[in-house]
Formats: structure tokens, sequence, C-alpha cells
């Protein structure tokens, strides 16, 4: 536990801790409500979703589902605000949007990867941003496929690799530039430390890059504006800070990079409240509280009079170590400021609360 | 023969003795002065004075005092009497002999009683100040614990106000939406009871479907739903983006800390098929066995065995050319060479083998001496004497204890001293 108290200084205070009988894989707050909901795979092998609300000091468990196969990662991301539904992506790479009300069919379900669906992002629904509503997974068999609930069995759009060449995997997938009807940019990383912008108006690569160690973790600071920043996490204790603001036609876009830890970054999350906050979440079980600074001047003119970007600085608000096992999901609920829920590996799944983050 | 001080003075009281010892000129120290409680000595060579005292004495408590070529003892008596004289005068040699021991074993006796006296005295003072430190940082702990446990508190709190606040909001909307809705079903419902007596118009139509499908459903939402769901976009075409990975040779994800032993692994990988397939043309005909530098190198041992010196050679070339970081192949090719008087390949050789024998380690002591002597004789053979006697004296230095290295130094030393001679 980080000893330091300066006054005026964001605390991370644990508020509750829930020892489950499973693997956690990955860990929502359930919108507009103080619910939330944990997935991952249970001993025997089956996939296991509990929903929970918070009570007093406790989580009160209310539904219990189980489900053939471990559930990786799950999103609401693309469901009206009145259904809330949830889409998961299941260790079988089967894609499933469920009726949290109804759970025994999936309102809508298709096999979409071959192996395991490793992150699922959602866009276009919870009344945020404009646009079709559309789900994107990412796969360890090295695609990237977007999917819209009202159309069956076929992806949207699918990213894979040229036919012959070898396939990394995708670890990580983020929707981003949704800011209005057409536009919509997918993020995906590999295990190969390759980060790669799709954009889905023009249906082609925008931009790719390599962070030199493997991408865990990706995500833009909103989903439904124009792209303002992206934060990257890997292997290694790394992760960088991308300005998708101007991209210049050989350098990519400006980046800032941190080394936090020893251990991996599982997870980045920017608080939904402020947009320059996010929090990433260690191998080591910490978590630590991040602030981007904008520089100056957001782009300047090169040598050959081209536009490019100029990233910012970072400093660390807090830093809290609260387990001896990866942190590898995180989700800040979008009501309460501050309110955030970590699953780790031990086995618990935490409610934190983050104070003061509207004095900064 | 120590020279004895006999001029000391003394006087008593009934509790101490005063005695007074003139050094002749001596310079004391405490060092030289032992006392115990029956004996007393000041020795301080090639000066001594030894008394057995009467009476016992609290050797603990007598002082002396050194100064002015002078020690003055203040001897505190363990009872108070009065003394007929300061020492023993009846004590024989062998009692003053035994006394003395028993002095020396008591005043050891009393060191080491002090010592760990002293000991345990430490060891409580540091206990002490651990346990004093260890209470500071428990108190400072305490003091942040506290001091989170106000704010988890506060937090606490205000997390409940909220969801309360959440939950009435819930219901005051939903009451809300329940209130619109009969709101606006109403003119709708009054507007069908109009419209059914006129003629049909289309907009009855969509007005049943709408009230329809909101009595279906008893959510209020739909209606805004319905409406937001005309304006969505169509699902994009289907279409596929194909991609290119930064190549990685290995199945794992990329590391940093890890490039560099993964060069390394590639690089080894590359040398080992670059040899193979370098000359594979000729080795096409030879049987698999045949390409193993080890299968090659017995071949060549048995080969020089039977004297075919030249075979051997050829096996090991064919090996060392398969792999040349075996120092034996030199080794061995040195010792044919040597057979076939090619003096200057048999250095050449040897010499390569030298270099892969490094570290130099009592393992390879015996492949380092051999190299060394066969090196020596080459170069005796060819005359340069003096490079010979260097090896051999290298060889002398693995293994000192070889007669016949020996013999052979000193006959090269012999030669090169006749040469110098006679030059």
């Amino acid at each position: 536990m980080s000893a330091a108290l300066g006054a005026e200084r964001p605390q991370v205070v644990s508020h509750v801790q829930q020892a489950l009988s499973y693997t956690v894989f990955d860990c929502k707050w359930v919108p507009r409500s103080a619910r939330l909901l944990c997935l991952g795979s249970a001993a025997r092998g089956t996939g296991v979703l509990q929903l929970y609300e918070l009570s007093g000091a406790r989580l009160r468990l209310l539904r219990e589902i189980e489900k053939p196969k471990p559930i990786k990662c799950g999103t609401f991301g693309a469901t009206s605000l009145q259904q809330r539904y949830l889409a998961t992506g299941d260790f079988d790479g089967n894609l499933n949007i469920w009726n949290l009300e109804a759970p025994e069919i999936p309102v809508y379900s298709v096999k979409g990867h071959k192996e395991i669906i490793n992150s699922i992002d959602g866009v276009g629904g919870l009344g945020i941003g404009e646009g079709a509503p559309e789900i994107v997974t990412g796969s360890r068999d090295g695609t990237v496929k977007v999917w819209d609930p009202r159309q069956n069995e076929i992806p949207v759009a699918n990213m894979e690799s040229v036919q012959g060449e070898s396939k990394r995997d995708c670890w990580t997938v983020a929707f981003g530039n949704a800011y209005n009807l057409e536009e919509r940019v997918v993020c995906a990383g590999y295990d190969n430390g390759d980060i790669k912008l799709f954009d889905l108006k023009t249906m082609s690569l925008r931009w790719e890059t390599n962070i030199k160690n493997g991408v865990c973790s990706v995500e833009f600071d909103r989903k439904d504006i124009n792209m303002n920043k992206l934060v990257a996490t890997s292997l290694e204790g790394k992760f960088h800070v991308f300005d998708m603001r101007t991209q210049h036609p050989t350098k990519g876009f400006a980046y800032v990079s941190e080394k936090a830890q020893k251990s991996t970054i599982w997870q980045v999350r920017h608080l939904p409240q402020n947009r320059d906050i996010f929090m990433t979440s260690g191998g080591s079980g910490s978590l630590h509280l991040w602030k981007y600074e904008y520089p100056a001047q957001r782009s300047k003119k090169d040598s050959e009079g081209c536009e490019m970007g100029v990233a910012g600085s970072l400093s660390l608000l807090q830093n809290v170590t609260l387990s001896t096992q990866p942190i590898s999901s995180l989700d800040w609920s979008p009501d309460k400021t501050g309110l955030c829920v970590c699953g780790a590996y031990d086995q618990t799944v935490r409610v934190l609360i983050v104070t003061k983050l509207n004095k900064i | 023969m120590p020279v004895w001080l006999r001029e000391h003075s003394w006087r008593q009281t009934p509790t101490a003795v005063y005695l007074s010892l003139p050094l002749r000129g001596a310079r004391a120290t405490p060092a030289n002065i032992f006392c115990s409680e029956r004996y007393l000595k000041v020795s301080i060579p090639p000066f001594l004075f030894e008394a057995v005292l009467y009476a016992p004495i609290d050797d603990t408590n007598s002082t002396a005092k050194i100064g002015n070529g002078n020690i003055f003892f203040t001897l505190y008596k363990k009872e108070p009497a009065l003394w007929d004289s300061l020492t023993l005068a009846s004590a024989d040699k062998e009692q003053l002999q035994y006394l003395r021991e028993n002095a020396v074993l008591k005043a050891q006796e009393k060191a080491k009683e002090e010592t760990e006296a002293k000991k345990i005295t430490k060891q409580e003072h540091k206990k002490y100040a651990l346990e004093a430190t260890m209470k500071l940082e428990e108190a400072e702990r305490k003091r942040i614990e506290a001091l989170k446990e106000k704010e988890r508190q506060k937090v606490a709190k205000e997390l409940e106000l909220w969801k309360n606040q959440q939950k009435d909001g819930d219901k005051y909307k939903s009451i809300q939406k329940k209130e619109e809705l009969h709101q606006e079903i109403e003119p709708l419902k009054e507007r069908k009871n109009e419209k059914m007596n006129k003629t049909r118009i289309p907009n009855e139509g969509s007005s049943k479907t709408r009230l329809k499908s909101t009595r279906g459903h008893g959510s209020c939402s739909i209606f805004s739903q319905k409406l937001k769901e005309e304006q969505l976009p169509a699902p994009r075409a289907p279409a596929t983006i194909k991609v290119n990975f930064t190549p990685r040779v290995f199945p794992t994800a990329l590391r940093e800390s890890r490039v560099a032993e993964e060069e390394e692994w590639l690089h080894k990988q590359a040398e080992a098929r670059r040899i193979i397939n370098s000359d594979l043309a000729e080795l096409e005909d030879l049987k698999e066995e045949e390409k193993n530098p080890d299968w090659l190198k017995d071949k060549g041992n048995k080969m020089f065995a039977m004297g075919d010196y030249l075979g051997a050679v050829n096996a090991y070339n064919l090996a060392v050319r398969l792999n040349n970081k075996l120092p034996l192949l030199y080794l061995n090719r040195a010792a044919c060479h040597l057979k076939l008087r090619n003096l200057h390949k048999a250095i050449e050789d040897s010499s390569k083998a030298l270099e892969l024998l490094t570290p130099p380690v009592p393992d390879n002591e015996n492949a380092r001496l051999k190299a060394h002597v066969r090196r020596g004789t080459a170069f005796c053979q060819l005359e340069l004497y003096t490079e010979g006697l260097q090896d051999y004296e290298a060889a002398l230095k693995i293994d000192p204890r070889n007669k016949i290295l020996e013999k052979d130094a000193e006959k090269i030393r012999h030669l090169i001293q006749g040469t110098m001679q006679s030059s």
C-alpha cells in the first residue's frame, strides 16, 4: 500500500473484496445501476456469469449463470440502455449476446472464430455516440472481426492475414473515432507487438506500428469523439500513449511511453468522466493511476513541412498494490466517478473507490 | 632470571592495605599488574615483584596508581583484620606454585564472566532499542490506517447516498415515462375514434400498430427505440481487410528482454545449417555416419593406431570441415603430422588445439599437455630448440611429475647450451 498521503492526491480505497470460486477473466459494471457482472471459468471447465449488487459493505449475489464454455470477455458497449444485453466471447470462439433476464438462450450467437476470443468491444450503444451498434472481437486465430447484431453469421468486417502468411494472436481490440454515422476505427494489438488501426469507413488499414513487446491492452480515451489519444500497454511493464490527432505520413502518430513496473501491464482503462486520467493494472497486482498532460502545441511542422504530432507528458497520481496475482480486468463505473471494479487471478473481485478525482 | 623488586613498603588499616612499590626506573602499564584474591604480581621484564598475600583481598575494588616511578596499591581486605605481615612467610615452593596457578585460573574465570555479563547487557540494550523502534513504527502505521479508514467510511457513505439517489431516480423516471405514455396514448385513442367514423386513412393503420407494439411489450421505451432504429444506418457490407504481420520466427509473444537470446539462438541454428549444407555436393555420396565428426575422429584414431597416418589425416580433415570447434581433432591431427614429419602442419594444429582449449582448467589438462608436447617435439625437430623448450616447460608446468618430460627438457637445454657454446 502506498504510504504517501499527500493531502490532495487521489486515494484508492478498497471498498469491498469478494472471494470467488472460479477464475474471473472479466468484470463489468451494468450501466445505470450499482450492479456488476463477473465472467470467468469454473474449475470444471464451464463458463460462469455472476451478477452482484453492491449493498452496503458487501456484494450480494443476485444471479449465477453457467454456460458450457468458459467465458473470456464481455461488453455492454453495443446495447441500448433499456435492453442492456451483454455480449460475450468465450474460449471456443463463440460470440453470444445475452439478455440477462432470460439467459438460457442467447439473443444472438455465432461461432465467429476458430480459437479463443481474447478481447471484445462494443460501440454505438448505451446512448453514447452515433451509428449502428457493432461488436468487434479479436481472437487467437489472428483475425479481428466486426459484427452487427442485426446480421447473422457473417461479420461486417474481417481483418485477417494474407493467405499463406503466418498469423499472430490478437490480444486486444478497441473501437474509436465513432463520432458520426459513418466513421469508425478499430485498433487491434497483437502478441508480436503489432498495433494496427483499421478504418471501417474505407475498409482499409490506416496505420500500423510495432512496439517491440506483445500488446496486452489498447483503449481510446473516448470511443465517440474524433480520435484523441490511444493507450497501448504491453509486456515488460511498458505502455505507450499515442496522440491520435495528427498522423504523419511516415512517422505515424507521436507517442510518449512509460515503464511503470517490471511486470506485464494487463489492462488500461480511461476514466469515463475525465478522458485524461487512466488506470493501468499490472501483473504484480498493482494499480497505477496516471494523468496525461497535453503539450503546449499538439502539432508542429517537420523539416518537409508535414504536420506531425507532439506527445505530452504523463504523471503518476497514485499507485497501490492490492494483490499478489495479476489484475487482469478493470472497469470504471460510468455512473459514479471513481468507482471501479477489478478482478484478479487470485479469484477475487474488488470494488475500489478512487477519491478526489474531481479535484484534478 | 628476573630481578626481584624487594624494596617495597606498606602500611595497613583494619580494612585496607597500602603498598608502595618503587620501580627502579622501569615504566609500568596496567598490563604489567596481575592481581587476584590472594596473589599480587607486577612483572616488568626484567623486574618482577610477587606477593602471596596474608589474607584474601577484594581485587575488584582494589586500585593501583602508577606514577612517579612508583606503584601505589590500595588493597581492600575481605575481612577486616590486622595482618601480621604482607605476605605469607611460611609459604613453601609448592604452595606458592599452587597459589599462583589458582590465581591465574581465577583471574581467567573472572574475565570470562565479565565478558558474558557484558554480552548479556548488550543484547538487552539491543532488544530494547528494537522494541522502541517497533513501537514507533507501529504507531505510525496505526495513524496511517486510521486516516485511510476515515477516508473509506466517508466514501462508503457517499456511495450509499448515490445508490439511493439512483434508485429513487429510476423510480421517478419510470413513473414519469408511464405518465407520458398515457398522455400520448390518450390523444391517439381519441383520434382513432374520430377517424373510425371517417374513411380509412393510412395514419390509422400506423397508429394502430404503434398502440399494439406498446401494449405487446409493456415497456415504455420501445416508442423511442423504434424511432431510433429507423434512423440507424443499415449494417455495413461485409468486407475483408488483409493484414501483414511483422515477421517473427518464434510462436511466443515478443518480449524485448528476450530478443538478445533469440537472436543468438537463431544465429547458432543458421551456423549449423550452413555447415551441413555447405559441402552438400561432395558429402552426398558419404554414408550418414560418415558425416558425424565423432565417428570420423574414432576412425582416424584407429587408422593412427594401425599406422595408416595419411588415412587418419584425411579422416580428421573431413571431421574438421564439419565441426571446426573440437580441439581433439586438431590434437590428433598434429600427432599424425608429427609421424609424417609435416612439422609445420603439426605446429599449426597443436596451436589451434591449444587455442580451442582455453580456458585452462584441470579438465583439459591432459589435452593441453599433449598439445604442448607435440608442438615442442615439432619445434625441436625443426631445430628451433628455444621454442621447443618453452613448450616443454609449459608441459612440465601442467604436469611437474612426468619424468620423461623432465628428461627431454634437460636434453633440449643441453642442446641449446651446446649450440650456444659452439657458436
